[in-house]
């Protein structure tokens, strides 16, 4: 538009056209989110040092006599606060969908990016990486840290090299992993931070537990195949014993993302926002 | 351009915008009008794809919303001003949403300075006063420069500071040839930016007309005289089609006849005027007058329902 011609009608405005709404432009904005809360760092700083500082005080805690040895019991005390600590990531999962549905933000969200379905799966693609990366280094820590403790007692330390401990640290990490997914995907079904909370707490992580003691057997035979109970044999550092194999942990771990993930999906496109 | 044809929504069993036609063209401001609840804010979240109609559609220059490559240069909106999480920065709010786009950080600076928010930028927005809302909305809908422009009550909150910058903010959008739909409730403050109207009333589009052509058509002028004879002319000038009432002792306002006539009544009876003026029908006038009816209905029926 160099001409100055003047009508009455101005030409028609030919927007930016340079811009474009990409998938990488989706992961960046998701990242951007999530470290511009002081939440974010409120809760990443509670999982670091509940699950160091928890498996380092139960850890040296253990007395020598009851001390009864093994690798499996040896990862089990220091992973004592990873578990503890997926309680948080999985409640800042939640938080990611839901406090934007609760301060509304996610009008401005979905207004950039229409298609909506794209939103989701940079969340959880976000999200799921700043849980792999941070708990890959804290189950490792902890690891070194309990097992130098361990190292003084009669318990005695297991190492790297030692049968399955390196499998079930992996395993740890994937499962951590797996619930934040997990939860985020809850929050994405009920947009909700309490009732996402309270389901993934009652639900998911008590509900199971207390299942075993119904009076029905058919109850304690699906339990293993509950979502929350399905990455318990990655944890093993010897499975043979468990209901899943190694290999039916992971594949439930994806049938229940599947459906978390099918659900949220089908009422993210289907829903007002 | 935005078209809206046949647009329909229901919540459950209220329907809250009725087989809803017309359209918004580039180049003026259009204002949206209506009583609370009339569906304007519905009508504007259909048209960002953020509410899926029940029938009809939406459509911004012949797409679907989601069909855009790039929406937030297509269509800038503004629905409700604290779609913002409030625990983020005004900056990070806007960096966020620029990056899906591949905005620069520059471009998020210059829309802060344009809105003014340039010194509380970096504060959490929770603290923000619904005028600092306001225009980081107004920011969030001009980041992507887009073509078309919707603001859902703009001016709410803002000082009069506020009005006056928008008012020439929008013009000038306008005058470049994009589209500017804004909704409001201060009809007076419509008559001053918007050039074209479109009026629902319980979801129903009611007018689809120039503002000039709004108030003309359904405001009614009225002639007011300040006269110390007051009471002897408001007896000559009665009759039928006339009213004439007082709200004062020397004044009288008189509707149904013109000024030319009211003078020429008193000279006739050699009474003495100090003031002789027609008063333009406002917007508010012409759009109380348009609406009753709606706004009435719907009163009777919810009365009845209860």
């Amino acid at each position: 538009m160099t001409a100055a011609v003047m009508t009455d009608r101005p030409a028609a405005y030919t927007p930016p056209a340079q811009y474009k709404l990409s998938t990488a432009g989706l992961l960046r904005s998701e990242w951007t989110k999530l470290w511009s809360l002081r939440s974010t760092w409120i809760v990443l700083l509670c999982a670091v040092v509940f699950s160091a500082g928890l498996g380092a005080i139960i850890a040296s805690s253990v007395p020598d006599d009851q001390a009864i040895g093994g690798a499996a019991s040896a990862i089990d005390f220091s992973m004592a606060g990873i578990a503890l600590a997926s309680v948080f990531i999985a409640v800042l999962g939640i938080l990611t969908v839901t406090g934007e549905y609760s301060t509304g933000s996610i009008r401005s969200t979905m207004s950039a990016a229409p298609k909506r379905l794209s939103v989701l799966w940079a969340k959880a693609a976000v999200y799921g990486a700043v849980v792999a990366v941070l708990f890959g280094a804290m189950v490792f820590l902890t690891f070194f840290l309990t097992q130098a403790i361990f190292s003084g007692t009669g318990l005695g330390g297991v190492s790297l090299s030692d049968d399955g401990v390196l499998r079930a640290l992996l395993g740890y990490t994937a499962m951590i992993v797996y619930l934040a997914l997990l939860a985020l995907g809850i929050g994405a079904i009920l947009r909700n931070s309490a009732g996402s909370i309270g389901f993934y707490i009652g639900v998911i992580m008590i509900l199971p537990q207390l299942a075993t003691l119904l009076p029905w057997n058919w109850v304690t035979d699906v339990t293993p195949y509950a979502p929350g109970n399905v990455p318990n044999t990655l944890l093993m550092v010897d499975p043979a014993g468990a209901t899943l194999s190694v290999g039916e942990s992971w594949l439930w771990m994806g049938i229940w993302l599947v459906v978390t993930y099918g659900l949220a999906g089908v009422l993210l496109k289907r829903r007002d926002v | 351009m935005i078209e809206i044809e046949h647009l329909t929504k229901r919540y459950g069993k209220k329907t809250a915008v009725d087989d809803l036609t017309f359209a918004v063209k580039p180049g003026v401001v259009t204002g949206f009008l209506g009583p609370n609840g009339a569906g304007k804010s519905t009508t504007m979240r259909a048209v960002v794809g953020l509410d899926t109609p029940t029938s009809g559609l939406a459509r911004v220059n012949g797409k679907h919303y989601s069909e855009f490559r790039s929406p937030l240069t297509e269509v800038g909106a503004l629905l409700e001003a604290k779609s913002v999480h409030a625990g983020r920065s005004a900056y990070k709010h806007l960096l966020a949403l620029a990056r899906t786009h591949g905005i620069p950080k520059r471009r998020v600076t210059e829309v802060i300075d344009l809105v003014g928010l340039h010194e509380v930028a970096g504060k959490r927005v929770g603290g923000f006063s619904l005028g600092m809302g306001q225009r980081l909305g107004i920011a969030v809908a001009l980041l992507g420069d887009p073509a078309v422009l919707i603001l859902d009550e703009p001016v709410n909150g803002l000082d009069p500071d506020g009005v006056k910058w928008i008012r020439l903010l929008l013009k000038g959008l306008a005058a470049e040839g994009r589209t500017v739909f804004l909704s409001s409730h201060l009809m007076s403050e419509l008559a001053q930016t918007a050039e074209h109207l479109v009026v629902i009333g319980q979801g129903r589009l009611l007018a689809d007309t120039t503002v000039d052509a709004f108030v003309s058509g359904n405001g009614q002028a009225r002639v007011r005289v300040v006269s110390p004879d007051a009471a002897r002319l408001a007896e000559h000038l009665a009759g039928p089609g006339i009213s004439v009432s007082s709200p004062e002792r020397s004044v009288l306002e008189v509707t149904g006849t013109e000024a030319a006539v009211v003078g020429q009544t008193a000279a006739a009876h050699g009474l003495v005027l100090h003031e002789l003026r027609t008063d333009r029908g406002s917007l508010e006038d012409a759009f109380m007058q348009l609406t009753a009816d709606a706004v009435e209905y719907r009163q009777t029926t919810e009365g009845a329902n209860r």
